[in-house]
């Protein structure tokens, strides 16, 4: 619940998608939930944060590493969507790139959640979860 | 290997454990790890039969070398009797386990025994779980020879073939078989370990088999064969080094006799792949890059004893965390084989050819830094007990 009222704030800054009578409603439905614990509860529109949740300065910062990386031409279209399979990482290249990640954003990935990452918008809202902490 | 980063996703045909275990090594990165398949793996049905060993996941393809080149093999072989065959030693010249162990014709039988074991008894529980991992992955011999029968133009057809190369693969299985044998009688006679656990883990393990990934390419064959003796090779050294440091001198004597059989048969093997980069330098830097790709796994990578499901892993835990196989060695072969066949020199390659040459000598300081990465953040292992001693506890 905590996300919640934080994710507020930051809503407008998104670039998403999400049509702008959409914002106002989350906000007002944000507020009468703060504090309050509703587990069994949806907000479709949450996921929408969550997907859309990276600056896009994170996201050309990660294009920029995965393109150095793998070696891609500068006119390579890489995006949020990207996979990097796709772009012909192997595990290697993938550790590396979040080796790179790392450096770049001065922050520690773990194990775990490093493997979890397979498109570039996964790993550049991972850099922004835990730019957060 | 495993570097969980696992040599292996990054993994001698009998070689120790390369750390590169999956979900459990946090010393090493994890890929290395080739990867497997554990009863609970959710790549499964979610019904979890009991006593399930894990298998390979990947699928396994067969004679990917084109059939024209089994050519170069059957010319190879009059060179392969004056060039490999001389690296065997004659069974009258060899040693045999007995030549290590207490004489049961002796009457000092018994006090030789004693002295084993009070020897045996100074030794830490780790080093002894690394050693029935090594004991375990040579006792599984059937499956190397089974390898290395798989091979396109060089396998033994009939069992008693006469050419080089299967003179070769049968020679070469009955100086490992003694290797086997040696762990087997001395760790018996130990009386530290639990032989009944043991036993049951070789048993699984031959059962289970593993697939290298060399698709019946003698090319793949020899390259994966070059690394694991070399790899073998440091391993045994080490575990002879740490019996020297822990004061049973018999022991180290053991370990080294052993490791320096490996040393022989990595110079035979390295010999190999040398002469198919002088044949068909393309062919072999391919090859070369695709087994680095697929990563090196661990010949014994499968091994089970009924109770543990990620048993390599916690192995090569111990193994990487006392210095006997560690992600480092995984790099420092990589580096020496690369430099032993020349492979920055190459010239003439198509241009797959060169992207191979410049992924494998790229490999080496790709790898070491990982492995810094994953020392840096290494957090202490929780202990965890091993079947093999009798669920005694053990750090990862």
């Amino acid at each position: 619940m905590a996300s919640f009222s934080a994710s507020a704030g930051s809503f407008s800054a998104v670039p998403c998608a999400l049509k702008q009578n959409q914002v106002p409603n989350l906000r007002k439905a944000s507020l009468s939930f703060s504090g309050k614990a509703f587990p069994s509860y949806k907000m479709p529109a949450l996921r929408f944060r969550v997907s859309c949740a990276a600056k896009p300065e994170t996201v050309n910062k990660v294009v920029e590493i995965v393109k150095k990386q793998l070696a891609l031409p500068d006119d390579r279209d890489v995006n949020g969507e990207s996979k990097f399979s796709t772009l012909g990482a192997d595990s290697l290249d993938t550790v590396e790139i979040v080796m790179g990640l790392e450096e770049e954003f001065g922050i520690s990935v773990e194990e775990e959640s490093a493997q979890s990452i397979t498109t570039v918008q996964e790993a550049a809202d991972l850099i922004e979860k835990l730019l957060e902490k | 290997m495993d570097l969980k980063l696992n040599a292996i996703n990054f993994r001698a045909p009998k070689c120790p454990s390369f750390a590169l275990p999956a979900a459990v090594s946090l010393r090493s990165p994890r890929f290395l790890m080739a990867s497997t398949l554990r009863s609970g793996s959710k790549e499964v049905e979610t019904v979890k039969k009991p006593f399930t060993p894990p298998r390979e996941v990947h699928v396994q393809v067969t004679h990917s070398m084109p059939p024209q080149k089994i050519e170069i093999f059957k010319a190879m072989e009059d060179w392969a009797e004056d060039n490999i065959l001389v690296h065997l030693k004659p069974v009258e010249k060899s040693w045999q386990p007995q030549d290590f162990l207490p004489d049961p014709a002796s009457d000092g039988f018994h006090d030789q025994v004693k002295e084993l074991r009070e020897r045996a008894r100074e030794i830490p529980d780790d080093y002894f779980v690394v050693l029935v991992g090594d004991m375990i992955t040579e006792e599984a011999l059937p499956t190397y020879q089974t390898m290395l029968n798989t091979l396109d133009g060089v396998r033994d057809e009939t069992g008693a073939s006469a050419t080089s190369w299967a003179v070769w693969t049968r020679a070469w299985t009955a100086e490992e078989n003694r290797h086997g044998d040696l762990l087997n009688k001395y760790l018996y006679l130990s009386g530290r370990v639990d032989m009944r656990q043991i036993e049951k883990t070789i048993q699984y393990l031959i059962g289970s088999g593993m697939d290298p990934r060399t698709e019946n390419s003698p090319y793949l064959g020899f390259i994966y064969t070059s690394f694991q003796e070399r790899a073998t090779f440091i391993s045994h050294g080490n575990t002879a080094r740490l019996a020297r440091e822990h004061g049973d001198m018999k022991l180290a004597q053991i370990c080294g006799t052993i490791a320096s059989d490996e040393k022989r048969h990595e110079t035979a093997y390295t010999k190999i792949v040398e002469k198919l980069f002088e044949i068909d330098p393309d062919g072999t830097v391919l090859a070369f890059a695709d087994m680095m790709r697929k990563k090196i796994s661990m010949p014994a990578h499968l091994m089970y004893d009924g109770r543990d499901d990620n048993l390599f892993d916690h192995f090569s835990s111990v193994a990487q965390r006392l210095g006997v196989y560690t992600a480092k060695d995984y790099a420092d072969i990589l580096e020496h084989l690369v430099g032993r066949w020349k492979v920055e020199n190459l010239t003439g390659l198509s241009s797959e050819g060169q992207k191979a040459q410049d992924y494998v000598c790229g490999l080496p300081p790709r790898i070491r830094r990982l492995e810094e990465r994953a020392q840096g953040r290494a957090k202490q292992g929780p202990r965890i007990p091993f079947s093999w001693i009798y669920d005694r506890e053990v750090q990862l």
